[in-house]
């Protein structure tokens, strides 16, 4: 049974599956570029607002002078800098103590602080998230005094909200995301428009073979279908069914035209008899001669069809692999020279028949099929044969083979002549066989005979010294036993 | 009228020839293969050729070709079991006159055979006159001014190939040579006699006329016209 194909694969074209792949491709490649590159700009992003942080923190540390009171305190005089409003600080000295703090923040104790890997720091503060960087450093203040001055050392914790940055990188990816789509959008149509024009060839090939008809065998495909790497197998192939199925073809119609030959010539034989008959008023005795002449011309007509049907019959048939015909080919011999001896006297031939001993040798045809095949081959032999000469038929087998040959002495046949001889209708000397009442169809039936158990049939001739049929049959597969001579 | 036949199947020839000898009265030749039929073919005593087309030698096209060659004009029928207008057309081209296809009827080949031995005759008509004869080549009947002739077939047959060379001396051995098949040298005896019985037969129908057939002594016969002053011919 064949299987069901789906029908929605079915319709899709191939055209339909390259777009969509190639737009999938497309489509996972963009989400790839889109998250590549919020990871870059995130991290290109934060960077810059590290650096930022720094910078901003310096600054603000920058700001720690002398108190200039007893206690040779500092403190943080941002009066000079200037901070964006929205960034927190807190300004601590060596000792932990706060030297300021910007007005919109409560600090640090305040507000619960995540430390991260990098020194850095995340903290909700006023309900937006801040990136806080805690910095330790130091102060030379009175740098100008002989000692060097005195170190200080002093704290930061400066924070900036991340909003911004966020912002920034999300209008980067979104511009990239918006990129992508558009490509895709545009490269769709493109290349389902270059699809189709790289798919002409193949259009134009299908076009070329659709016009091939049993009127016109004509197909020529253009040079460049040949020598596009992915048609030219197409090509070959269409162009190499076409030639053998244009031979079969033509081989069908000559046997349908000889056919039609050989019947219409036979119902003309039968009907002019009967006009010829009917043309005047005759005797009694002449009716007679008349009605068995049309009698024996309608046999004729009955041969040429009966051959013809078996000739149909054989060559469509399956092999018989199942060996339920089993034919003995010596019994089939034997009784085929037993029939022929009438015929074989009349010409004055003689008939030899050499077998091994023992059991029978069966092969895959049914009985009457082997006497066909020994009959025609042995009648050929005889009707091909000089008065006097003798036909011999021999068998001999071998491991898994049965040979039959059939050897006469007779005139042979001529080498131009040869290779024709198992087409049907053929006929080596029309004149001869007509004379003899032969159809063309013997050996054409042998040979489908033959092939049909699996065998090879070839004919051997010199002109003037005889012909030798050559036929090998492979044993049937239910043997009986092996004879011990050969 | 002498016909060759060229066909190779043995049955349809003998049907075939016996048609040909029972209903028009031919003379028939028979040739089983190509080349027997041209070796016939060139003693050029036919009125008419039927050619079979698959022959064995030969074929039937070769032969026509070999035939037109060397300009035989003799009319050609031929027989075909093949299909198809290219081959038709082919035939024709060659130099065959009409065809046939098989199986054909009897009487529709006898009809074509009369008509082309007709034709190539120049006789258009079926019926041929001369002088006040009358020969009706359908009904195989002769009148002389309306006067019934009954004739023997032979002396009709004698009386009809006269008929279409009108003036002409014609041979008594181109006359045994239309009129009988290839053994007609043993008729040449009874040939006189035939030519005699219809000459009285002819004059007995209308009495005091003058004789229409003359023995040309050592040269053969010829249809003399009746009055030496009628110019009429045939039609």
């Amino acid at each position: 049974m064949a299987q069901n194909i789906n029908p929605r694969m079915r319709t899709r074209s191939i055209a339909f599956r390259l777009i969509s792949a190639v737009l999938l491709v497309e489509a996972v490649s963009s989400v790839v570029v889109v998250f590549l590159a919020l990871g870059y700009e995130r991290h290109a992003h934060f960077r810059a607002f590290d650096v930022m942080l720094h910078g901003r923190a310096d600054s603000v540390l920058g700001a720690v002078q002398d108190a200039e009171d007893a206690a040779d305190n500092v403190m943080l005089d941002i009066r000079d800098i200037h901070l964006p409003p929205d960034d927190v600080y807190e300004v601590f000295d060596g000792s932990g103590r706060l030297l300021g703090r910007s007005s919109n923040w409560q600090g640090a104790v305040a507000t619960p602080i995540e430390n991260d890997r990098h020194g850095m720091a995340r903290a909700q503060i006023n309900n937006r998230h801040y990136r806080l960087l805690k910095m330790a450093g130091s102060r030379i203040v009175d740098p100008g005094l002989p000692n060097g001055g005195k170190l200080r050392n002093v704290s930061i914790v400066y924070g900036a909200p991340t909003e911004p940055v966020w912002h920034a990188i999300t209008g980067a990816v979104e511009f990239y995301a918006a990129g992508s789509l558009l490509l895709l959008l545009v490269t769709g149509p493109l290349i389902a428009w270059l699809l189709h024009r790289g798919l002409d060839p193949l259009r134009e090939l299908a076009a070329l073979a659709g016009r091939v008809s049993v009127n016109s065998w004509e197909f020529s495909p253009p040079e460049s279908a040949r020598q596009t790497p992915e048609l030219a197998p197409l090509t070959g192939a269409i162009e190499s069914v076409l030639a053998r199925l244009r031979q079969s073809f033509d081989k069908e119609r000559a046997f349908v035209s000889d056919a039609a030959h050989e019947l219409k010539t036979a119902v003309a034989v039968v009907k002019s008899s009967l006009q010829v008959l009917a043309m005047k008023r005759r005797t009694l005795e002449e009716y007679e001669a008349g009605l068995s002449r049309c009698l024996s011309d309608t046999a004729r007509l009955e041969d040429i069809v009966a051959k013809m049907l078996m000739l149909a019959r054989e060559e469509s048939g399956a092999p018989d692999a199942d060996g339920e015909a089993a034919a003995d080919l010596v019994g089939c011999v034997r009784g085929t020279v037993a029939q022929l001896e009438n015929l074989a006297t009349h010409a004055q031939v003689s008939l030899e028949v050499g077998s091994p001993e023992g059991g029978p040798l069966r092969v895959s045809a049914a009985a009457d099929e082997c006497s066909i095949l020994i009959s025609n081959l042995l009648t050929n032999a005889i009707q091909h044969s000089a008065p006097g000469s003798i036909v011999q038929a021999r068998i001999t087998s071998e491991i898994d083979m049965v040979r039959l040959e059939i050897e006469d002495a007779g005139e042979g046949i001529e080498r131009e002549v040869l290779p024709h001889v198992f087409d049907r209708f053929y006929r080596g000397d029309p004149s001869r066989t007509r004379a003899t009442g032969g159809t063309g169809l013997g050996l054409a039936i042998s040979k489908a005979i033959v092939q049909r158990a699996g065998g090879t049939i070839a004919i051997e001739s010199e002109v003037g010294r005889g012909t030798t049929v050559k036929v090998r049959l492979p044993l049937a597969a239910a043997r009986v036993p092996e004879p011990s001579s050969v | 009228m002498r016909v060759l036949l060229v066909e190779d199947e043995v049955r349809l020839a003998e049907n075939l020839a016996a048609a040909l000898r029972e209903g028009p009265g031919f003379a028939v030749d028979r040739a089983e293969d190509g080349l027997t039929g041209d070796d016939c073919a060139q003693n050029q005593c036919y009125d008419l050729i039927v050619l079979d087309l698959m022959l064995p030698g030969m074929d039937g096209l070769s032969l026509l070709r070999r035939l037109r060659a060397r300009k035989d004009t003799t009319p050609v029928l031929i027989l075909t079991a093949k299909e198809g207008s290219e081959s038709i057309i082919q035939l024709l081209n060659a130099g065959a006159d009409d065809y046939l296809e098989k199986p054909f009827d009897l009487g529709e080949l006898i009809a074509r055979t009369k008509a082309l031995i007709r034709r190539g005759k120049g006789a258009a008509h079926p019926t041929l006159n001369f002088g006040g004869l009358e020969v009706n080549t359908l009904e195989q009947t002769v009148r002389r001014d309306g006067a019934l002739v009954d004739l023997s077939p032979t002396e009709y047959r004698i009386l009809e190939y006269l008929m279409h060379r009108p003036r002409a001396v014609v041979a008594k051995r181109e006359l045994l040579e239309h009129l009988y098949d290839y053994n007609w040298e043993h008729h040449s005896n009874v040939i006189e006699a035939h030519v005699s019985n219809l000459r009285k037969k002819l004059e007995a129908a209308v009495p005091g006329a003058e004789p229409v057939i003359e023995t040309m002594r050592g040269r053969g016969y010829r249809l003399a016209p009746e009055r030496p002053a009628d110019p009429g011919i045939d039609d």
